[in-house]
């Protein structure tokens, strides 16, 4: 990064990253730590035991203050299963093996409360850690939390309740209920050093409407509390410290957005349909039952992606009973009947490490997906009868995860029929005609698309994972992370063939990939013929605003372009200019009036390098 | 003093939730009370305790009251394990 030569003048850093959750923040930032908590033993007089225990039991109260308003609000946003952990954390600091002991040892080695603190949960952690019961190793975090909550209130006893609401979060990494507690305090927005879209902050962040940055690889280590930072969670970037030309750029922008999010609400109600008819179908990608709200707020028909993993890491995946499954997954069905909602079979491995995986050196090219399922009937059968069931009580699609060949399909296929035979003898009723389709998210599926096309129901291409492997890029490794390229020719072709291959065959084709909430991606995708979009809630809208705004046939013809495009950037550069002649696009409002520019990822690297 | 045998029913077993309730439950009464597992004796009122069992369903396990209102205690924490502790089965 290039030096200014303006004095006093901090230098003006931007960081590109994920977006996780849509919106503008700009203010102060708030480095919060998460720090490995080292504690000095400090000793004490007699006469000061009684004002540490004193110390110690302020420390206490404010700390089930704190699990006190996050358990309320995981209740309301993430259900009762959720809240239960903070509940249980609440209950360890009053638990005499805690508590008590804690006291104890103050007096009795006279020493600091951090110390005995950290002592005597250290204690409790090592014994779980060492335990061979998976449960009990997860429980090890919770019992780290209670003690750095507890510590953190002995320290710094007002720092939490000294962050000021007008603050941006930065941390290395966050929770859900760090999220909680901060949106509680009404701060303006969340970003961390690691995370993806569909982990646990950006999830919470989106269903509280924080707008949230992730993956920001090393942002921690180069702010310091109180730096100006704007945060962008729609492209996906931080500016630290930014120059006064920058700054008055996002707040055109923030009022933009805010103002676009105002103008939003006459779309809802509105189909996501073409100037000339072409009728899309969008729906969202949601895990929570919590996040059903969002789907009339932002106008969704249905669910194109409802992803199962959240309930069984909650529980562990083998204490994730059929009947418990049925009951989540009926309350689903029925509250979004009559549309259709699509339950992706457990998706394990990659970067969705559970208990029972084990270490592998490559995991995305390991043990993960379909893979696991057949490997693991204790995990696809009880999935798959609560599947059925609850395709009694309203429209179901099931949907598979990476599958890579077809054989590996047709195994899963006789599974699925003796599942059904099994229903069929326990009398137990369920649609038989529930449709069944797989994730083309892989480049050997997508290359065989006409193949498959013959044997399923419908397609959901995943963007994410397909680019990733397209490109042999990870983007989560920062050496190659910029050649991750959404809207890469070559993925661009691959889609464009999985779509072909299902019309020909008369199957949809969903994309369920970040790709389909990005509106600059809306029109090639669109014009591809692509049938659904699948994406977070809340980026529908602006989906919609630009298939609104176009003729099919137009879309058509940019596609066509797109796909013969030598480079991601010309693609980009291809788009953005359709975008602004079509008066829409994202970007193209919010950037209206500015010099134009690449896109996203291409525009950070410039105002970087200037 | 009194001594009940109770078995784990609901599916998964006294997990976070259940343990939660447990402890809860048990912390409104003045009695002592003790689990015992396979000859390991934890505190009833300690959350970290009752999670430690890992008791899985079909678990057998042993609660020990000791006090003044030892029967309502029992009869309080024999109830939630009866119930399977509210889980839908």
């Amino acid at each position: 990064m290039e030096q200014r030569s303006i004095q006093a003048e901090a230098q003006e850093r931007i960081f590109i990253g994920i977006p996780a959750a849509p919106g503008i923040a700009i203010g102060p930032a708030y480095l919060f730590n998460k720090w490995e908590v080292v504690v000095e033993a400090r000793r004490i007089s007699e006469a000061e035991v009684e004002a540490e225990l004193e110390r110690f039991e302020q420390a206490v109260q404010r700390a089930e203050r704190d699990l006190n308003k996050i358990s309320s609000v995981a209740r309301e946003k993430l259900g009762e299963e959720s809240a239960s952990v903070f509940e249980a954390q609440r209950l360890m600091l009053h638990d005499a093996s805690v508590y008590d002991r804690i006291r104890e040892y103050i007096q009795t080695h006279r020493c600091n409360a951090d110390y005995a603190v950290a002592h005597v949960l250290d204690e409790h952690i090592r014994r779980l850690e060492a335990s061979n019961n998976a449960y009990l190793r997860e429980r090890v975090a919770d019992l780290i939390d209670v003690k750095e909550r507890l510590i953190r209130h002995l320290r710094r006893e007002k720092l939490l309740s000294a962050i000021d609401p007008e603050h941006i979060i930065v941390a290395e990494n966050l929770s859900a209920a760090d999220v909680v507690l901060f949106s509680r305090r009404g701060i303006l927005g969340c970003a961390t050093d690691h995370g993806g879209p569909t982990s646990h902050v950006s999830i919470m962040a989106r269903a509280l409407g924080v707008p949230a940055v992730v993956s920001l690889h090393g942002l921690s280590d180069s702010v310091q509390t109180g730096d100006l930072i704007i945060l962008d969670g729609i492209q996906g970037r931080v500016v630290v410290n930014p120059r006064p030309e920058t700054l008055a750029l996002y707040r055109t922008r923030q009022e933009r957005y805010r103002r676009l999010l105002q103008d939003q609400q006459h779309l809802i109600p509105l189909p996501a349909e073409t100037l000339d008819g072409h009728r899309f179908v969008l729906r969202a990608n949601l895990e929570l039952i919590e996040e059903l709200d969002l789907l009339k707020k932002f106008g969704a028909e249905g669910i194109g992606l409802f992803r199962t993993e959240v309930l069984f890491l909650m529980r562990g995946p083998l204490n994730v009973s059929e009947d418990y499954q049925l009951h989540v997954y009926r309350q689903i069905v029925e509250r979004v009947k009559p549309n259709p909602t699509t339950f992706r079979l457990l998706d394990l491995g990659g970067d969705k490490m559970l208990p029972i995986a084990h270490r592998e050196h490559n995991p995305f090219l390991g043990w993960r997906g379909l893979r696991v399922l057949l490997d693991r009937p204790e995990l696809l059968l009880p999935q798959l009868r609560a599947l059925l069931r609850a395709s009694a009580y309203g429209p179901i699609r099931i949907l598979v995860p990476m599958v890579t060949a077809l054989d590996e399909y047709r195994r899963f296929q006789e599974v699925l029929e003796d599942v059904k035979a099994e229903l069929r003898a326990r009398g137990e009723p369920f649609d038989e005609a529930v449709p069944v389709g797989i994730m083309v998210e892989v480049p050997s599926v997508a290359l065989m698309a006409d193949l498959f096309a013959e044997e399923v129901d419908f397609f959901s291409i995943g963007t994410n994972d397909l680019t990733q492997y397209t490109l042999a890029v990870d983007r989560g490794n920062d050496l190659v992370a910029p050649l991750y390229e959404a809207l890469h020719p070559a993925v661009l072709r691959l889609v464009k063939h999985t779509i072909d291959a299902g019309h020909r065959h008369g199957i949809p084709v969903s994309l369920c990939g970040e790709l389909a909430g990005d509106p600059q991606a809306t029109p090639i995708l669109a014009g591809m013929g692509l049938d659904e979009f699948s994406a977070a809630s809340p980026y529908l809208p602006e989906v919609k605003r630009v298939i609104r705004a176009m003729q099919f046939r137009e879309a058509q013809e940019l596609a066509e372009q797109a796909l013969q495009c030598r480079t991601a950037t010309e693609v980009a550069t291809l788009v953005n200019a359709w975008l602004q002649e079509h008066g829409c696009g994202l970007l193209q409002y919010m950037q209206a009036d500015e010099p134009t520019a690449g896109n996203g990822r291409a525009e950070a690297s410039s105002l970087q390098e200037s | 003093m009194i001594v009940r045998e109770v078995v784990v029913k609901n599916k998964s077993g006294l997990h976070t939730r259940p343990a939660s309730m447990i402890v809860r439950t048990a912390s409104r009464f003045k009695s002592d009370f003790f689990i015992e597992k396979d000859g390991y004796e934890i505190n009833g009122k300690s959350i970290i305790g009752v999670m430690t069992l890992a008791a899985e369903p079909g678990a057998r396990l042993k609660l020990v009251f000791d006090g003044e209102d030892e029967e309502e205690a029992a009869e309080a924490i024999v109830a939630l394990f009866e119930q399977g502790f509210g889980e839908i089965e």
